[in-house]
């Protein structure tokens, strides 16, 4: 581990999401799917106020620990605490604090792209704030008020994505989880999205975490990277302190470095 | 919060005019049909008749008379009416049956000292010819009661006494009385109204599969579709994803109430106008609405069974296997209703028939129709609590790590 040893006690309840110095922590967290370890000992701490990438092959455990985070998982040993509140005891306070977007998730394809912003609105923000959330919501989805009011399964998979990223955005939330948002999707789509993200979190000071293949991607948006393989962090920290580290010219080397130092 | 989800699940549900016109239209066309289709099959099938007068005569008992010629007429008509086509000649279609009057009828029909008899061929292959000579019985019975009479009558005065011919006829008889289940006398309008009763409650076969449907897509549809994983990390309570969804589906239900209610009423205008008998009289107000909420509780009822089910089953696959199951399960007793009464069973099944809660829609019409509101009542809150049983089981067996990895 490059950062985070003897990292025990720095979250104070009390001060909720604000005050902390981080949004998100896993320590020594494990999860098994019957005999499939996903999980082995994963620690790992997730910034305030920055993009966090957690970055690794397929199957890695990307998904297990963001489902774990999103509060729909239960670890099997370990400590996970999201903004100061421990999971799952505290699930039901923390599902009002994060907003969450799963790996390929849908919208409601019979609803508009509009009625999918102005649902989630609802749910989090009440009747009456609803259509305001939900503005911001079209906003950041750079679609035309023509195409929010078609309904959504016209869409194409970009307008879909764009639309299901602006859904978990316009809440605000202290943390949010997008899970591979820019898979599956072309150079000019992706590029944007990214733009999306920067600025948000510019704009609000709120903590986002994602994952993603596609490590120039990666280094890229986010502020600070975590390498995970076969369910372990292999490092962490940010981009440019991690290359020089391993004397990499760009992350895909660091990869490959601390892979071949993690097997050796 | 539940809301938010019935808002959603509301035009998600509009969205789908096809599957709604289906839904409203499928008591409105099945039961005219049934109706029509019992009136029609009974009156489809033809058979071929022939009715021969070879008598030509006339006879009177006092001032009753007949004439074979008039009494042909009537055997046709009978027939006609029956679905026979009457021949004028014998052809080549293979007769059902052949009637013939032969000669010396009337005389003898009419005398005091013989007999007269009606001969009938009857082609043995023939299903038909059972019908008819139903229906030619008919006509002779009516004829021989009225000559029976008369010939009493005449026979009275010849003698110089007063005979009642009646008593001589059925000196003695059955009176068949209609009594309530405590034994007071009812009506025959009113005992007509528990054949009235059995039939509603199996017209409530058609209301139960489409928001079985609903909420199947509804849960399984968004496993399916990838949606539901975002709402299972919303702040949304688990509660009112359920209730969200099971009170968003029911108001199908409630379509489907209006539409079979509408379809009842047809299914007893065409026998009515067929008949000429005003059947629509016997649906109360009170039948109407009580039929109403059968329907819309069978309909939550159904939701809730297959609720607890279709949370930890996932697949469509599975769903709909039992789905199907509790489709049996409610047709076999809205069937069964058609012919028992269920309250009337022995203790054991009747306690198991008494979990179910389609057997409380049932004992629901029933109690209406006999005026045990009361009992109805019960019927409704033993229904309530075994929904509000199952919508327990539901949360309790809510689990979202269950829900994201179940295969669908
Ligand atoms: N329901 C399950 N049953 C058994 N094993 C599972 C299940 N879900 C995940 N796994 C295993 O857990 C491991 C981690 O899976 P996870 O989905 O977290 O990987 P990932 O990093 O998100 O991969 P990808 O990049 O393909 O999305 C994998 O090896 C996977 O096979
Ligand atoms: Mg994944």
């Amino acid at each position: 581990m490059m950062e985070g040893e003897g990292i025990l006690h720095e979250t104070d309840s009390s001060l909720g999401g604000k005050g902390l110095r981080y949004a998100a922590i896993l320590r020594e967290v494990s999860k098994s799917f019957k005999n499939m370890k996903a999980l082995r000992n994963l620690t790992l701490k997730v910034p305030q106020g920055k993009v966090f990438g957690l970055i690794g092959p397929n199957g890695a455990g990307k998904t297990t620990t963001l489902r774990i985070l999103a509060t729909l998982v239960r670890h099997d040993s370990g400590y996970v605490e999201v903004l100061g509140m421990e999971l799952p005891k505290m699930r039901v306070e923390v599902r009002k604090r994060i907003a969450y977007l799963p790996e390929d998730a849908g919208l409601y394809g019979r609803l508009t792209g509009w009625e999918n912003l102005l649902y989630y609105a609802m749910i989090y923000a009440g009747k009456r704030r609803a259509e305001e959330v939900a503005m911001k919501g079209a906003e950041i989805s750079g679609l035309s008020e023509e195409d929010l009011n078609r309904k959504a399964h016209e869409y194409s998979k970009g307008m879909s994505r764009r639309v299901a990223i602006a859904r978990a955005l316009m809440l605000e939330a202290d943390l949010t989880i997008l899970d591979e948002p820019t898979s599956g999707l072309d150079v000019v789509s992706s590029y944007s999205i990214r733009e999306t993200i920067k600025d948000y979190v510019k704009r609000t000071g709120k903590a986002v975490i994602f994952t993603s293949h596609n490590l120039l991607e990666v280094e890229e948006v986010c502020d600070e990277v975590a390498l995970i393989h076969q369910g372990r962090i292999l490092d962490s920290g940010s981009a440019s302190s991690l290359k020089s580290n391993y004397r990499a010219r760009n992350l895909e080397e660091v990869f490959i470095k601390a892979l071949g130092l993690a097997e050796a | 919060m539940l809301y938010a989800v019935i808002w959603k699940e509301l035009r998600d549900i509009s969205r789908d005019y096809k599957t709604l016109a289906v839904i409203a239209l499928l008591p409105l066309v099945m039961m005219p049909l049934m109706s029509m289709a019992s009136i029609y099959v009974q009156k489809a099938q033809t058979g071929y008749a022939y009715v021969v007068d070879e008598d030509h005569g006339e006879g009177c008992v006092g001032s009753t008379c007949i004439s074979s010629e008039e009494i042909a007429e009537i055997i046709k008509k009978t027939l006609l009416s029956h679905g026979f086509v009457i021949l004028d000649h014998p052809g080549k279609e293979i007769l059902d049956i052949k009637v013939v009057i032969p000669r010396g009828f009337s005389h003898n029909a009419t005398s005091l000292n013989a007999t007269a008899e009606i001969i009938i061929y009857q082609n043995v292959a023939s299903s038909k010819a059972q019908e008819g000579i139903a229906a030619v019985n008919s006509v002779l019975n009516d004829l021989t009661r009225r000559l029976a009479e008369a010939k009493i009558r005449l026979l009275g005065k010849k003698a110089g006494i007063y005979v009642n011919p009646g008593s001589i006829l059925d000196p003695l008889s059955l009176k068949p009385l209609y009594v309530n289940p405590e034994g007071q006398s009812v009506s025959y309008k009113e005992a007509f109204q528990v054949t009235l009763a059995r039939i509603l409650s199996f017209s409530l076969i058609f209301v139960t599969t489409p928001s079985i449907a609903y909420i199947t897509d509804s849960i399984v549809g968004e496993k399916e579709r990838k949606t539901f994983e975002a709402l299972l990390a919303t702040p949304l309570p688990r509660w009112s994803i359920i209730l969200g969804k099971a009170v968003s589906t029911s108001l199908i239900g409630l379509v489907t109430g209006v539409s079979d209610a509408v379809g009842l009423i047809l299914f007893f205008t065409i026998p009515s106008l067929t008949y000429g008998i005003n059947m629509l009289s016997f649906l109360t107000p009170q039948l109407v609405g009580t039929h109403f909420l059968a329907v819309y509780l069978s309909v939550v009822a159904s939701l809730a069974m297959i609720l607890p089910i279709i949370i930890r089953s996932g697949s469509y696959r599975s769903a709909q296997t039992f789905s199907l199951i509790i489709i049996g399960g409610a047709s076999t007793i809205f069937f069964m209703s058609l012919y028992a009464d269920l309250s009337n069973l022995q203790a054991p099944l009747m306690y198991i028939l008494y979990l179910i809660p389609y057997t409380h829609a049932v004992e629901m019409i029933r109690a209406t129709v006999l005026n045990h509101y009361l009992n109805a009542l019960l019927h409704v809150l033993y229904i309530m609590a075994i929904i509000s049983a199952l919508m327990w089981v539901s949360l309790e067996l809510f689990s979202e790590e269950k829900i994201i990895y179940s295969r669908t």
